[in-house]
Order: structure tokens, then C-alpha cells, then sequence
């Protein structure tokens, strides 16, 4: 699970691909995170998800290229069991999201991570996101002390964000760059270390152009 | 597009759904009449579908025989009005639709009945599920659509659905489901749409009962027949969907929604409308079955990948040529009748279950190997104490054993600490 796929297209340098499973309830916001993640934008007219969606977008770490295949899975209970279980296959990282203005999402985090489990992706680098913190009054919101004791107690670090807010995007970046980077880390093998020319923890950061993107199969849902 | 207090075009530039495909072609989709709508009881005022293509005779010929039926429709019988709705061009229109439609199930006068007010079904367990899903179906809903008119429509779409769940209690709701009563609520309007959705939820040949069900078991088995009927009519395509393991999850917003989901031409959505409604309840995964195939190059051309072709499938583009695929898939009913292709299906699904098991023993065997690793190396931290544990004091050393213990587990959370220590550089987990 944590041994990247990499492409074998002859002739082509090969590409190292993450995959990562968005779970979470109904309208917690998934949908919105990943497009805002790969497109760089709030998703203002978001759909309900059926089964399963697909998004990426290439980054770099290092001087290394990496795809990010992000799962975008349908929040409704009766897609997940048998219906969505295909898509775990090969999966390398899990992102659980809930709505911090609605207090039964976070609750259900834990049928999630039971999921996960069962899957046996115990091990595999995952993280809490708590999303739509621009609603709402402080006092509406789920405590982040209170989310920060479930995070610690799965030992998964917790980002409050919002998929709305532009001045979020950075924050929104960090939850799956924090994830590629810690899949890059994990990976055996590896000669060329970031630290080399930008020093420790810096990263470049290239958001795919969508006009670039016409041959490099797609962008999508 | 003239539009006046909307809010639908703030969204327009920005592509629905993350779609990677092309933006859609919007002409195809605005408002053909530049009239102030306000009268939302009258569902055909709402003429957002394209005007018919008068310039083919054959269509212009079909309109005048349309006509005449419906100046007395108690003289046709349903075949006929089945013919009208399967040949080329379907209904032409929604002002035929939405009297045709309803004749096409079976509906009567008597069940046209008022609809219940909002606030009497707000209650039920399925109301927010329902409300969730139907705010977030405005891409549905005509470019320039007025804003009050758009809203007590969408009231109108969570009337129905939870009417219809109300009626039938051991129906279940799925995301999806809204996407089929828009479709009938726009064309023909929320007292006629009742009916007609209940037709198509409840009953033993009902097409949408067995999304309806507890689990989405039921509607899995039935989009496996897509594969077997690719296979029969292009052997070399269906392995190669096979290899990719690509799965059947691409075509299931198809299927659950009868392509309202999934199309972003109107016109193509309620042209497939007029045939699902007189066509045998599988016929939609026939229809899968002839895009697929209709796309074999597209599917050569593309990485054998499940992500890959997952994604290329999943976006339908915009002009598939549905008049020529509608009789593909009516030829492939003919010839692969579902009984005939029973035993494919379940050879499939053996082998589908075959792959979930070794998936499982796969993921056992790595656990075990796992704990094992973990367990070697906490032994290995424990030999390096023993000499300085047998000098301490009975309780120092329980303390130290606990210690010992405490730091197998931490290693075992935290493997990368011992084994990437190196490249602990990034953004820390
Ligand atoms: N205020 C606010 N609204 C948001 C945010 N993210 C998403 N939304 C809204 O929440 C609703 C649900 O968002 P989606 O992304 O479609 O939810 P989802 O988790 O993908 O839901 P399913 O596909 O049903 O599982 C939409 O109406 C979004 O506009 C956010 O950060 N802030
Ligand atoms: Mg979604």
C-alpha cells in the first residue's frame, strides 16, 4: 500500500501515482475539496456524487513529477459497501472529511475509520479534514480541541479548512501535499532526497495548467 | 443569453464537476424563447429544450402525424404512441412529452392530485438526504432560469421524491433519484410527475425499484450485464476494459439516472426519456454497452488503466450521435437477450468475487507480515536492555520493561521515525 504505482508507458519517463480515497459523509464537502485542490477554485455549482469520482493533478516534490489521483467517493450509505470497495484497491492515502457546522459528520468518523480499517488502510498515512469553517459563529462550530482529542486518538493530524474561501487554498493545499509528501517519504528505494537544493521542507508547488492538460489524458470528475 | 435577476450564470465559466471535457455547448441548452416566464404551474412555458430540427422531412412528417394523434388521442393505443416515442427523433418536443409521456405509463386522469405541501414531509427521515441533493441540482435547471422560479421548483422536485417515498416506505432514496424527477417535473409538471414517478419506482417491472432497495447489490448485478454485451459484439474491446479492471462504476450515474446526471444537452436527456419509458427495464445498460463501443477507439487510444479509463468513460461527450446509438442498443437487445447472457453475467461475478478474496487474503497476509516486523523489532529493542533491567530494582525494571514497550508501540505508529529517518523533511504528519 505504500509502494507508489508507477506507469509503465515505453519510452515515457515514468511517473510516480498516488492514489488517494476522499471519504466522509453527504455534503460535508468532498466534492468541493478536491476541485478545489486540483482546479484551483471553489466548485460553485457542486453536484451530488454517484459512486465514485475521479480528479488529479501533477506536483512536483523535489525534482521529481507526481501524480495525485484523488478518489472522490459518494457520501451516501448505500454506495459505500460493495460499490465503492473496488476503488480501495491499490489506494495509498485516506482523507476523512466532516462538517465542522454539523456536529452528526464528525460524529460518523468513526464508522469511517472503520472502513478504512477493514480495508486494512490502518497504516497508510491519513489525515481528519474539518471543512466549512467559514460557517457558522465560533460557538456553532465543532470545538477543534474537541476534533484535535478524536485526530490524536487515531493518530491522524486534523486541518479545519474551507473549500469556499480563497484565502483557504493554501490550506487546502497543505492537507494533500502533507499527505505526498509523507507517501514520497515513505517510499523505499528513493536516491534523491528534497533536502538536496532547496533545503528541508521546501516544496515546489506546480498547479497543471488546464490548457495544458489536453494530452495529458484529464482532469476530471 | 439575456437573464434577469439569475443566478445561474455566475457559474458558467467555471466547468461542472471538475470536468475535463470541453465546456459544453450552451447554446444548445438556453432558453429558446426570450418571454418572461413566471407561471411555474405550467411546466411547458419553461421551453428549454432546443428547437426541433425542422430542416429533416422525415421529423417534419412525424410532427404532423403527432398532431393529428393527439387532436384525439383516446383513438391511439399505446404501441403507437411507443413507435412515436422510440423512432428517430423521439417526441420532438416537450409540449408532446408532456402529454405523451404520461400515456406511455399509464397514467389516469384520477391520479393527477394536488401535491402536499413542503412543510407537512418535512419530517421524514429522508428529507435533508433529499433537500442536500436537490439544492445542489442547478445544473439541471435552464441558464437564466429566474431565481424565485428556480426555488419553488426545487420545493416542488423535494415535494415529489419524498411523496413518492412516503407512498412506498420500503423504497429507498439514492443520490441519483433526483436527477430522473427533474427530468419528468420540467417536462411534465408536479402533478403528472407523480404519477409517473411511482410508475417507474414500484411495480415488478418498475425500471428505478431496484436502485431502491437496500443495498445497491441489485442494480451492481444489472450493469454486469454491460460487459458480457460489449464482449459479444467486440470481443477485443471487452479485454481490454477487463484488463484495466475498469469495473462498471463509470456507467452507474448513467444507469441510477437514466443519463440525466451525466448529459449535459437537455434535449439529449428527454430524447433517451422517450425511449426508457417504453423500453424493457435493462435497456439502459444496452445503451452503456453501445457507448462503449461506440468509444472503442477512444479506449485503445488511452492508457490501460483503471484511473485512466475510469475517467475517460465517465465523461460523456457532447455530441454522441444518440438516434444511431439508441438502434445499436436496440440491436444488441435483440440479439443478447439477458437470459442468454445469464451465465456470463455469473461467470463475471465469480470471478469478481475470486479477485475480492485474494484482495482480502492480500491484504491479511500484509498485516501479519506487518505485526510480525513490529513484533521483531520491539524483541530486538528489548535484547539491548536486558543487562542494564538486571542490575535496576524490581520496580525500576517493570518501569524500564513498560518504557521498552511504550517505544515498540510508538515505533510501531510511527515506522518512518527508525526507517526514512533521512528524508523526515516534509510538512510533519
Ligand atoms: N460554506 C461552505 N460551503 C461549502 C464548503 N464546501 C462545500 N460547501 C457546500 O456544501 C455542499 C456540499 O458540498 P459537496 O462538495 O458537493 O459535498 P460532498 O461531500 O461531495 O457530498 P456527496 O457527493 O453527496 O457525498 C455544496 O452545496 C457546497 O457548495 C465550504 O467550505 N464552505
Ligand atoms: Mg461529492
Amino acid at each position: 500500500m505504500s509502494e507508489a504505482t508507477t506507469h509503465q508507458i515505453p519510452g515515457l519517463k515514468q511517473k510516480k501515482v498516488f492514489k488517494i480515497i476522499v471519504l466522509g459523509d453527504s455534503g460535508v464537502g468532498k466534492t468541493c475539496l478536491t476541485y478545489r485542490f486540483c482546479e484551483g477554485q471553489f466548485l460553485d455549482k457542486s453536484e451530488a456524487t454517484i459512486g465514485v469520482d475521479f480528479r488529479e493533478r501533477n506536483i512536483k516534490i523535489g525534482h521529481e513529477d507526481i501524480k495525485l489521483q484523488l478518489w472522490d467517493t459518494a457520501g451516501q450509505e448505500r454506495f459505500r459497501k460493495s460499490m465503492v470497495q473496488h476503488y480501495y484497491r491499490n489506494v495509498h492515502a485516506v482523507v476523512i472529511v466532516y462538517d465542522v457546522t454539523k456536529p452528526e459528520t464528525f460524529h460518523s468518523i468513526a464508522s469511517w475509520m472503520q472502513e478504512v480499517e477493514s480495508h486494512g488502510l490502518m497504516r497508510a498515512p491519513r489525515v481528519l479534514v474539518g471543512n466549512k469553517c467559514d460557517c457558522g459563529t465560533p460557538e456553532s462550530r465543532l470545538a477543534t480541541t474537541y476534533a484535535q482529542r478524536l485526530a490524536d486518538k487515531y493518530g491522524m493530524p486534523l486541518f479545519e479548512t474551507s473549500a469556499l474561501l480563497d484565502s483557504e487554498c493554501d490550506n487546502v493545499e497543505s492537507i494533500f501535499m502533507t499527505l505526498a509528501h509523507k507517501l514520497y517519504s515513505k517510499q523505499p528505494l528513493r536516491v534523491v532526497s528534497v533536502e538536496g537544493e532547496l533545503g528541508p521542507g521546501v516544496v515546489t508547488l506546480g498547479r497543471q495548467k488546464r490548457s495544458a492538460s489536453s494530452n495529458d489524458s484529464c482532469l476530471c470528475s | 443569453m439575456e437573464s434577469n435577476n439569475t443566478d445561474a450564470d455566475i457559474g458558467d465559466k467555471c466547468n461542472l464537476n471538475g470536468d475535463c471535457s470541453p465546456t459544453p455547448n450552451k447554446q444548445s441548452f438556453d432558453l429558446n424563447n426570450a418571454k418572461n416566464i413566471d407561471d411555474i404551474s405550467t411546466p411547458s412555458e419553461l421551453k428549454f429544450d432546443e428547437e426541433p430540427d425542422y430542416e429533416d422531412p422525415d421529423v417534419k412528417e412525424k410532427k404532423k402525424d403527432l398532431e393529428k394523434c393527439l387532436e384525439n388521442p383516446d383513438c391511439i393505443n399505446l404501441e403507437q404512441w411507443q413507435n412515436f416515442a422510440k423512432s428517430k427523433a423521439g417526441l420532438i418536443s416537450d409540449d408532446y412529452r408532456r402529454k405523451i409521456w404520461p400515456l406511455l405509463v399509464g397514467v389516469t386522469q384520477e391520479e393527477l392530485t394536488e401535491p402536499p405541501s413542503l412543510d407537512e414531509l418535512s419530517t421524514h427521515i429522508e428529507y435533508n438526504q433529499v433537500v442536500l441533493d436537490v439544492n445542489r441540482s442547478l445544473k439541471r435547471f435552464p441558464p437564466g432560469i429566474p431565481y424565485e422560479q428556480r426555488v419553488a421548483l426545487q420545493d416542488q422536485l423535494t415535494v415529489l421524491i419524498l411523496r413518492v417515498i412516503m407512498k412506498y416506505p420500503h423504497l429507498k432514496y439514492y443520490q441519483g433519484y433526483h436527477d430522473v424527477a427533474i427530468t419528468l417535473l420540467l417536462v411534465c409538471g408536479d402533478r403528472a410527475s407523480f404519477p409517473l414517478l411511482c410508475r417507474l419506482s414500484y411495480g415488478p417491472c418498475a425500471p428505478l425499484a431496484p436502485f431502491m432497495q437496500t443495498t445497491m447489490q441489485p442494480t451492481q448485478h444489472l450493469l454486469n450485464y454491460m460487459l458480457p454485451v460489449v464482449s459479444r459484439a467486440d470481443r477485443k474491446l471487452a479485454e481490454c476494459l477487463d484488463k484495466a479492471q475498469v469495473g462498471t462504476m463509470f456507467a452507474l450515474p448513467w444507469y441510477l439516472t437514466w443519463f440525466g446526471h451525466s448529459l449535459n444537452k437537455y434535449t439529449d436527456v428527454v430524447r433517451l426519456y422517450d425511449y426508457f419509458l417504453c423500453a424493457p427495464p435493462l435497456f439502459p445498460v444496452y445503451v452503456t454497452a453501445a457507448i462503449v463501443l461506440y468509444r472503442a477507439d477512444e479506449v485503445y487510444a488511452c492508457e490501460c488503466d483503471m484511473a485512466m479509463l475510469h475517467c475517460l468513460l465517465s465523461r460523456l461527450p457532447d455530441d454522441l450521435p444518440f438516434e444511431d446509438i439508441l438502434v445499436t442498443a436496440k440491436t444488441l437487445y435483440e440479439n443478447n437477450d439477458p437470459t442468454d447472457l445469464e451465465p456470463e453475467v455469473a461467470a463475471l461475478e465469480r470471478r469478481e468475487e475470486e479477485q475480492r478474496r485474494l484482495d482480502e487474503e492480500r491484504m491479511k497476509r500484509r498485516q501479519a507480515a506487518a505485526r510480525s516486523r513490529h513484533t521483531s523489532l520491539s524483541a530486538r529493542l528489548r535484547r539491548l536492555v536486558p543487562a542494564a533491567l538486571r542490575r535496576l530494582p524490581v520496580s525500576r525494571r517493570g518501569a524500564l520493561a513498560a518504557a521498552t514497550v511504550l517505544l515498540a508501540v510508538y515505533v510501531y505508529y510511527r515506522p518512518d521515525l527508525l526507517y526514512n529517518r533521512r528524508r523526515e523533511n516534509a510538512l510533519e504528519l
